[in-house]
């Protein structure tokens, strides 16, 4: 069989993904680790305009997994499990205009990313849009561009 | 697992829908080795269900209340390409009212929102993969992509399979609806037959009758290998 095609998310997705618990269906509950680190940053677009209406997934190892819904502003925030043996968490960006959701990655800067497999096949121009910086506070900042100049890396995963 | 079919998705620049132009990667996608996109995602389970969240015509309507509009049932399955059932999938759903409006604080169409309506669902697929909701014919709608620019009735859905990879958003179209074929939403896809695999079908025999039509629709995700890393 073939998979089913994607489409857009639109802007309204968060009705859906980002439910409001008032209107009777509860949002789904983070999986958090036990330290948990903060990451964040804001997502821009082609045009270094905010993108204030996507929608950011988080997958880490052991099952760690969180979402949350970009700010007018573009600014998204998100609590990871410290590096340890994977040196990066696996993001997924979805909004109006994303026909299909895009795979990128935040890899700790204090974190061996630059003997990580997936690394190493990514132009090392380019590396350092998928690298984040140490805050502070136990916070990492990593501000991710959906296209024009520093366009991140996106993966086909 | 399965690389993604890009015979099937449509590719990010689609200039004919015009939010993709600035929301477009430009440099090729970065191949990952198979085996690092097989993480396995969160467990859902009914615990994150609600007993009536699979309900849109009540889950959000007065006591005795129910949503307006054409009372349908979406069904189907979720499969894998090899056919096999995905038991535990969590399905998210989301859509306009009967009168093709949102509930949401940046939909501004003339169309009025309804008291008794959310739009939002949400279901676990069975031990055959089967899913089953209950909601109203959603409206069609313009938005903003040109002169006259119209959205056919749709249904969002965000899929949750057994692991990252299989990490899937769409929409579900109608068959027969004529909107679809103007649709520049629709025209991303690569395919007749991409549209074709979108479209619910009219499926008499699941009616309840003098009560609800319903329309299947089935979705397959990324097939799985026998023993995914535990990543």
């Amino acid at each position: 069989m073939k998979q089913t095609p994607s489409q857009t998310a639109g802007p309204f997705l968060h009705i859906g993904m980002m439910p409001d618990p008032a209107r009777g269906v509860r949002p789904l509950s983070p999986v958090m680790p036990a330290d948990p680190v903060t990451l964040y940053g804001t997502l821009f677009d082609g045009e270094d305009a905010p993108m204030g209406d996507a929608l950011i997934e988080m997958w880490q190892i052991g099952g760690i997994w969180a979402r949350t819904a970009t700010d007018d502003q573009g600014r998204w925030r998100l609590s990871a499990a410290k590096p340890g043996a994977v040196p990066f968490v696996s993001l997924w960006i979805i909004a109006r205009g994303i026909n299909t959701g895009l795979h990128t990655r935040l890899y700790f800067p204090d974190a061996d990313w630059a003997s990580d497999a997936a690394m190493a096949r990514v132009p090392a121009a380019r590396r350092s849009t998928l690298v984040a910086s140490d805050t502070g506070d136990g916070a990492y900042r990593l501000d991710i561009r959906v296209g024009g100049a520093g366009e991140t890396v996106f993966f086909d995963v | 697992m399965n690389p993604p079919d890009w015979t099937r998705h449509p590719p990010a620049l689609t200039p004919g829908y015009f939010s993709s132009i600035t929301r477009s990667p430009r440099e090729g996608l970065i191949p990952l080795d198979p085996a690092l996109a097989d993480c396995t995602g969160p467990v859902f389970g009914a615990g994150d269900i609600g007993p009536m969240d699979s309900d849109l015509i009540r889950n959000a309507a007065q006591p005795g209340a129910m949503a307006l509009g054409p009372r349908i049932i979406v069904h189907g399955r979720v499969l894998d390409e090899a056919g096999r059932g995905v038991s535990g999938a969590l399905l998210e759903l989301w859509q306009a009212n009967a009168g093709g409006r949102y509930r949401h604080a940046r939909d501004g169409y003339l169309a009025p929102l309804d008291p008794n309506f959310s739009g939002c669902g949400r279901v676990l697929t069975d031990a055959d993969g089967g899913y089953r909701v209950e909601t109203v014919m959603p409206g069609a709608y313009p938005f903003p992509n040109g002169p006259n620019a119209w959205r056919p009735a749709h249904i969002h859905f965000s899929v949750f399979g057994l692991a990252f990879a299989q990490r899937l958003v769409t929409q579900m179209y109608f068959e027969g609806d004529p909107m679809i074929r103007h649709c520049p939403i629709v025209a991303t896809l690569p395919s007749a037959a991409a549209v074709e695999a979108l479209t619910a079908r009219y499926d008499p025999d699941h009616d309840r009758p003098m009560d609800a039509r319903a329309f299947r629709f089935d979705i397959v995700l990324r097939g799985r290998r026998a023993t995914p890393m535990a990543l």
